[in-house]
């Protein structure tokens, strides 16, 4: 079983930003937000580089929303924490949730074609960032999205 | 939040104008305005997105439905002057092509 994909603590605090808050739609504009606070504290990052991170974050942010559902607590409030980092060369988002099991092989992701009205969200994630992971581990759903720093 | 000024012009174009982020609080109301302008007779329709500072999925799926239903009703929607984030994800998911950007909003249907 693999663990926990979340990085422990480390002593550089304002490369990272953390947020735990219900799953819900209304909590997409605070995660803009606190993207925007996490670009103010690194400007030297690329805008192709926010624009690429960001889709990624806000399609996974909608996966879990959309499709997580809390197995325990009589499905009342579902949670996710997610944790931002920046470093010198890539930008890193992992996020955890309570919901359902995802049930979802991202080898098996595929673009939807142009006529398509929904189903790219994973697939536009996937082709922003170079890497996304996925598991389940201690009842909980991981993802992990890793985004290579543009050279400047 | 996000607003959407829509205005029609003198050759009965309608343009719709996002202003912010269109994502999956956002796309149910551009579809909405979109589903409008049709149902009022207004098929030739321009998204101008020059305003628009995100787009994801969902915003894209109200994009292509609107494009659906401006086509089959003998019109057609067109996407003018994006920012940097839309073009990104219109390039992303293979949709520059029949979301063909223009340049202006004015000439969106000159061509």
């Amino acid at each position: 079983m693999p663990e926990p994909t979340i990085p422990g603590p480390d002593a550089d605090d304002e490369r990272r930003i953390e947020l735990s808050a219900p799953a819900t739609p209304e909590m997409m504009q605070m995660v803009h937000a606190v993207l925007e606070q996490l670009w103010a504290n690194h400007e030297d990052v690329a805008m192709v580089d926010r624009i690429r991170f960001e889709t990624a974050v806000i399609e996974v942010l909608g996966n879990i929303v959309e499709h997580a559902y809390r197995i325990e607590s009589g499905g009342s409030e579902r949670r996710f924490d997610v944790r931002l980092t920046a470093t010198d060369d890539a930008l890193i988002a992992s996020f955890g949730d309570d919901g359902m099991p995802a049930s979802i092989d991202l080898s098996d992701v595929v673009m939807p074609d142009e006529e398509a009205e929904s189903g790219r969200g994973l697939a536009l994630a996937m082709a922003a960032v170079d890497e996304i992971s996925y598991d389940r581990s201690a009842g909980r759903n991981h993802w992990r999205l890793t985004c290579v720093r543009q050279r400047g | 939040m996000i607003e959407f000024a829509v205005d029609t012009t003198a050759e009965g174009v309608g343009v719709v104008t996002p202003k912010g982020r269109l994502n999956m609080a956002s796309a149910r109301g551009l579809k909405e305005v979109l589903d409008g302008l049709v149902a009022g007779g207004t098929s030739r329709i321009v998204v101008d997105l020059a305003e628009t500072t995100f787009l994801d999925s969902s915003g894209l799926g109200a994009l292509i439905a609107g494009l659906k239903s401006a086509r089959q009703a003998g019109g057609d929607l067109r996407v003018a002057r994006p920012t940097e984030a839309v073009t990104t994800v219109f390039k992303l998911t293979n949709l520059d092509r029949v979301l063909r950007p223009r340049d202006t909003v004015e000439g969106a249907f000159d061509a």
